[in-house]
């Protein structure tokens, strides 16, 4: 039975278990006050920016869209990135890498609970953009959308654990964690086309999913089907699976080098 | 102590500052085609954002980590009143989020070419260590409440966007709907950032008060936040020792 297969079971166990750690210190109300407030002033920031600088009315569907689907870094990208520092913070890191449980379904697990979390977020960003900013959502293919914004957010998680890798070895993961929350609001496609950026930065653009599913937002937000979006979800499921793979091998490459340097619980 | 944490790790400017830097780099990129003090209107919002970033996330995460630590419980048994403590951290962590706008500047400078010209610098400094203070007074207000919550962090993450926008710091606060325009002029910061470009830019038309009822709106704001700050702490102080629930998870 699937139920007695290890890593099924890790993945489970780990999950919830990150589910109830998280409600046990976050009141439901703070979390959901958090979930409210987040996208609404951060996109209130950027569509007023772009009215400031742009009197007509061009640019904020294009902003406010953007930014909408790009607040799922919260989630995907912080709250992810800082698993492992907080298991360090916590002393519970040691216990943990000492059981013979499998890391990979142990560490996606504690992702999961995030995935549900980013998707929350983008659809209350996408709730403000069509009432709150006025963007036309009339000719919008949602079955497109809501793939989209389940890709990118599974995607994007797996570009957090990939960064969580990195949080292993070092002291924090919160520095690296709150650098790559905010740089996709300038390299992603997010508040103005990737073309803007020098090219020696582009690369780094597309080695990150959420630029592709910034265009496939705005792309579905337009009208186009979930078969002619096909190419551009590929592409970001593509750069998902690189994040996750890349990331665990990272993982694996730092625990083997923190146990050889006892450096699990350096501070 | 703020500025001895600073020093003793100053890694962790960065998480403070991020935002404001990334949203003023994102600002400078859609400036790019607009003609006038560009530059000096994100290098000032840019500064304003840095201070706010810094002595919000610098003394909110401060009394989250005392929590977490199991050190708040001492901090609050000394003798000196905890307002002043909190009032010492962030006039520290607001000087130190200046650092946000000397980035932007570096970046204004190297990637446009533009040199930062302030029209009367006394009077633009003037303005600067007012705003400074009064974004101080206010994180001094909104600090009282994170002594009650465990969920301090959270709430600083919920109270720095706001900011951001209610105060004008990258536009003017015109452009945001009517209804929120009595809260927006309530803030101390948004005349300050306005008193900032009046003495920074001599053709800069703004509130239209003027610099100096600007200033003298930030100076009374300032000791109206510090008032309620003061009052709330004496509050929340009380009730915390009252109910034992300084250290409640």
């Amino acid at each position: 039975m699937l139920g007695d297969w290890p890593p099924y079971r890790i993945f489970w166990s780990s999950a919830k278990f990150a589910f109830k750690a998280l409600f046990s210190w976050l009141r439901p109300e703070m979390w959901l006050m958090q979930l409210l407030t987040l996208p609404l002033f951060q996109m209130a920031f950027f569509v007023y920016l772009s009215r400031f600088v742009n009197p007509g009315a061009a640019g904020v569907a294009y902003i406010a869209v953007g930014n909408a689907l790009q607040v799922a870094s919260f989630s995907s990208i912080f709250a992810v990135c800082n698993i492992t520092s907080e298991e360090k913070w916590q002393g519970t890191l040691t216990p943990l890498i000492v059981t013979p449980a499998s890391r990979f379904p142990l560490f996606v697990g504690r992702a999961m609970f995030q995935i549900l979390n980013s998707m929350a977020t983008v659809v209350v960003g996408f709730v403000y953009a069509s009432y709150v900013f006025g963007v036309d959502m009339s000719g919008a293919d949602f079955v497109a959308l809501a793939v989209v914004i389940l890709v990118t957010s599974l995607a994007m998680t797996g570009f957090g654990l990939m960064l969580g890798s990195v949080g292993l070895y070092l002291r924090t993961a919160m520095i690296i964690a709150n650098i790559f929350l905010f740089i996709g609001l300038l390299i992603c496609g997010v508040n103005f086309p990737v073309t803007y950026l020098p090219t020696w930065i582009q690369p780094l653009s597309y080695a990150i999913p959420m630029t592709y599913g910034t265009i496939a937002a705005r792309a579905a937000i337009q009208g186009s089907s979930l078969a002619e979006l096909a190419p551009i979800v590929l592409q970001e499921i593509g750069a998902g699976v690189v994040s996750v793979v890349v990331g665990y091998a990272l993982f694996l490459g730092f625990e083997a080098l923190a146990r050889r340097r006892g450096a699990f619980e350096e501070f | 102590m703020g500025l001895l944490h600073f020093f003793a790790d100053p890694q962790w400017i960065i998480p403070n500052i991020i935002a404001p830097f990334i949203f003023t780099a994102v600002a400078l990129i859609l400036f790019r085609n607009v003609s006038g003090s560009v530059a000096l209107y994100a290098v000032l919002g840019g500064g304003m954002m840095g201070m706010w970033g810094n002595t919000l996330y610098g003394s909110g995460f401060a009394l989250a980590f005392d929590r977490w630590n199991g050190t708040i419980e001492y901090v609050l048994a000394t003798p000196s009143r905890l307002v002043w403590i909190i009032a010492g951290r962030s006039a520290s962590n607001a000087v130190l989020g200046l650092l946000n706008a000397l980035a932007i500047l570096g970046v204004v400078t190297v990637g446009y070419g533009a040199l930062l010209e302030v029209a009367n610098p006394i009077l633009f400094l003037v303005a600067l260590i007012l705003t400074l203070v009064s974004l101080s007074t206010l994180d001094v207000v909104f600090c009282s409440a994170f002594l009650l919550s465990r969920s301090a962090s959270v709430m600083t993450n919920g109270l720095e966007f706001p900011i951001y926008v209610a105060s004008g710091s990258m536009f003017p606060i015109a452009l945001l709907p009517f209804w929120s325009h009595p809260l927006s002029l309530s803030l101390g910061p948004t005349w300050g950032i306005d008193a900032m470009r009046y003495a920074a830019d001599s053709a800069y038309k703004g509130l239209h008060f003027g610099y100096w009822i600007d200033l003298s709106v930030v100076l009374v704001s300032t000791i109206v936040y510090l008032a309620i700050g003061f009052w709330l702490f004496a509050v929340t102080e009380k009730k915390v020792r009252n109910d034992a629930t300084l250290v409640e998870y």
